[in-house]
């Protein structure tokens, strides 16, 4: 084996070329020669390197350099958050969360992506103007916004044919559609339906042999049989009401209902909410007819709910929370206010953990992070503030008994088993890390900018 | 356990002035454990987390670069587990073979990263442009090369080539220091 030869197969590695033949030639040379070693060693270190230089310098200080207009914490707390949105990788960069110009009406554009790429391994960018034809999406999720109002998140892998404004053919994959009432009548087609919105959200999805699952999560859309020919005259249509799922198979006589089941859908429908992400033990549920979030009890998992979106409240709001840094508890008569006449949208987080196992008092951490597409206007955690949003935010009908606000540490406490809850630099991901303790139940309301 | 003096402000501020320093380090360690950059990314997220949560276990005053890599092979060595199936990835064996190396050498390897400075300086106004194109967040080489009007093998062939000279002058720069 000559130089030249180590260093192609050195080379096909770090550009991730390598099949497995040179992956495992590369292996057998450098187990059994200390020098070619070190010599990898030396250009796994240059590529690790010049990754840094070139490819997250700009991000690292496009997070930096965004100070916020008032900043009341300590300087080591902000740098700490935005060190800790830069540690776990946001995936979406600034660059990609501004819009860049859009052409002169396409079809549909491109308004949001979280990790998205084409089987080519391109990126799909915010603000891409997509025409009629194939959309095809090897990972990652991306969200098409009709002129019309329809919205459409798409998961990859999957394809998906655009037809016209109100028209798509979903070849195969998962997409999520939000329908407003200016898009109703927009059509999902698959091989084996055709899904007809009457003003809705709702999810469908197309197995490899084109088992078509359709999944309503607000108000009602109508299911058909498809034949060959996609003719809406031909069968007749069964009305999906939110709550519900129903399936088609190819060879199947009708469509058949079945239970509803909205987990396959927990990655699309969340973009389609206004989250770009949620890592660690953060759960993204869509709350379906019926809801009472007491009904999710969890003991891994933070859930997220979306509650009241876009609305502008008349009174005024009082949060825990505004400006990026660590939550601490202060007075209520310090308690800020939201700004006035801003259209909100909100989310609860909960953690509502039930006694489990031999030791029901045994106390574990649920840490996660959650990244919104707009901006945090304002974080409400103290019980009393909670109370207050509740009648403009909340759940209809739902009362809870016990004290539900997060314990930060306080100042000079060292006892272990306190919350911590961090708005972070870029002001639209919150760093959660809470005690979970059965009986108690810890609450954040979220409120984030509307468009 | 980190200083109980100190409170939780005064801990954050104590774990990233040190995560910050070490980054690179960590990040350069597990790429030569993984070779390829995205789970190198994946790994080193993922490994930031445990430590910022196992920062409590930290001794202070102890190496912080060699607790942090520590953290870090153990995230590499799930990941690779994970991804064995699908692919061929570097034995256990080599991968411990390479972290120990990769520790052992971890000052020489961080005067390279800074040697490299002077030596980007020294490409040519195309290699450059080149670089920042095929390494810049969210491009990739197909794109690149497209955009440049070029095959892809091309500019793997001159990315390949233009690593070489760094590499070598990297070396020259040692050379300059160590003969001072």
């Amino acid at each position: 084996m000559s130089t030249d030869d180590l260093q192609h197969l050195i080379d096909q590695s770090l550009n991730g070329l390598a099949t497995d033949e040179q992956t495992a030639a590369l292996e057998q040379i450098l187990l059994a020669d200390e020098q070619a070693r070190d010599h990898y060693i030396n250009c796994a270190n240059l590529h690790s390197s010049m990754i840094r230089r070139f490819a997250v310098a700009e991000q690292a200080h496009s997070y930096l350099d965004e100070s916020p207009p008032r900043r009341r914490l300590a300087p080591q707390v902000f740098a700490l958050a935005a060190t800790i949105v830069l540690l776990i990788g946001v995936a979406v960069g600034i660059r990609q969360l501004m819009p860049s110009s859009t052409q002169a009406s396409p079809l549909a554009t491109i308004s949001q992506t979280v990790g998205a790429y084409r089987p080519s391994d391109e990126p799909f960018t915010i603000g891409e103007s997509i025409d009629a034809g194939l959309v095809s999406i090897d990972r990652g999720l991306v969200q098409l916004d009709f002129a019309n109002g329809a919205s459409l998140t798409l998961e990859g892998p999957a394809k998906l044919e655009v037809k016209d404004p109100y028209q798509v053919i979903l070849h195969s994959g998962i997409v999520t559609a939000t329908i407003p009432e200016s898009a109703i009548g927009f059509t999902v087609d698959t091989s084996t339906a055709r899904v007809v919105d009457l003003g809705t959200a709702f999810g469908v999805s197309v197995a490899a042999d084109g088992a078509t699952d359709v999944c309503v999560f607000d108000g009602e859309v109508e299911v058909l049989l498809s034949t060959s020919e996609v003719t809406a005259s031909t069968t007749t249509a069964h009305l999906v009401k939110e709550g519900q799922s129903v399936r088609a198979t190819i060879d199947s006589p009708e469509i058949a209902e079945v239970s509803y089941n909205p987990r396959p859908f927990e990655n699309a429908w969340p973009l389609s909410s206004g989250v770009l992400q949620t890592t660690g033990n953060l759960r993204f549920v869509s709350p379906g007819p019926d809801f009472h979030p007491g009904n999710f009890q969890d003991n891994d998992n933070i859930v997220v709910f979306p509650e009241r979106s876009n609305f502008t409240p008349d009174e005024p709001i009082l949060v825990d929370l505004v400006d990026p840094g660590q939550y601490q508890r202060t007075h209520y008569k310090e308690k800020r206010k939201l700004a006035p006449g801003l259209k909100v949208t909100s989310y609860l987080l909960q953690l509502d953990s039930y006694p489990a196992g031999k030791n029901p008092n045994i106390q574990r951490r649920v840490q996660g992070q959650i990244t919104f597409a707009r901006p945090i206007v304002g974080v409400i955690t103290m019980t009393r503030l909670l109370q207050e949003s509740e009648d403009i935010f909340g759940f209809p009908d739902v009362q809870y008994h016990t004290a539900r606000e997060i314990e930060p540490r306080p100042a000079g406490d060292k006892r272990p088993g306190f919350d911590s809850l961090v708005l972070a630099a870029d002001r639209r991901t919150l760093v959660v890390d809470l005690m979970e303790s059965p009986l108690h139940l810890d609450q954040i309301r979220v409120l984030v900018e509307s468009e | 356990m980190t200083d109980p003096s100190l409170d939780d402000s005064s801990r954050h501020e104590a774990f990233v002035a040190l995560y910050v320093r070490h980054e690179a380090a960590v990040f350069s360690f597990v790429l030569t454990m993984v070779s390829q950059s995205a789970d190198a990314e994946d790994i080193v997220q993922r490994a930031s987390i445990t430590m910022w949560r196992c920062f409590d276990q930290f001794q202070p005053g102890t190496n912080f670069r060699a607790w942090a890599f520590q953290i870090a092979k153990n995230e590499a060595l799930n990941h690779l587990s994970k991804v064995k199936r699908d692919r061929h990835v570097f034995s256990e064996k080599l991968i411990n073979l390479l972290a120990d190396r990769a520790e052992e050498r971890a000052d020489d390897l961080d005067t390279r990263r800074r040697a490299l400075d002077l030596c980007v300086e020294k490409l040519t106004t195309d290699d450059r442009s080149m670089v920042e194109g095929c390494y810049a967040e969210g491009s990739s080489i197909r794109a690149f090369a497209k955009r440049a009007g070029e095959s892809e093998n091309k500019i793997y062939k001159r990315l390949n080539r233009v690593r070489g000279g760094l590499l070598k002058c990297i070396e020259f720069q040692l050379g300059l220091e160590a003969s001072r």
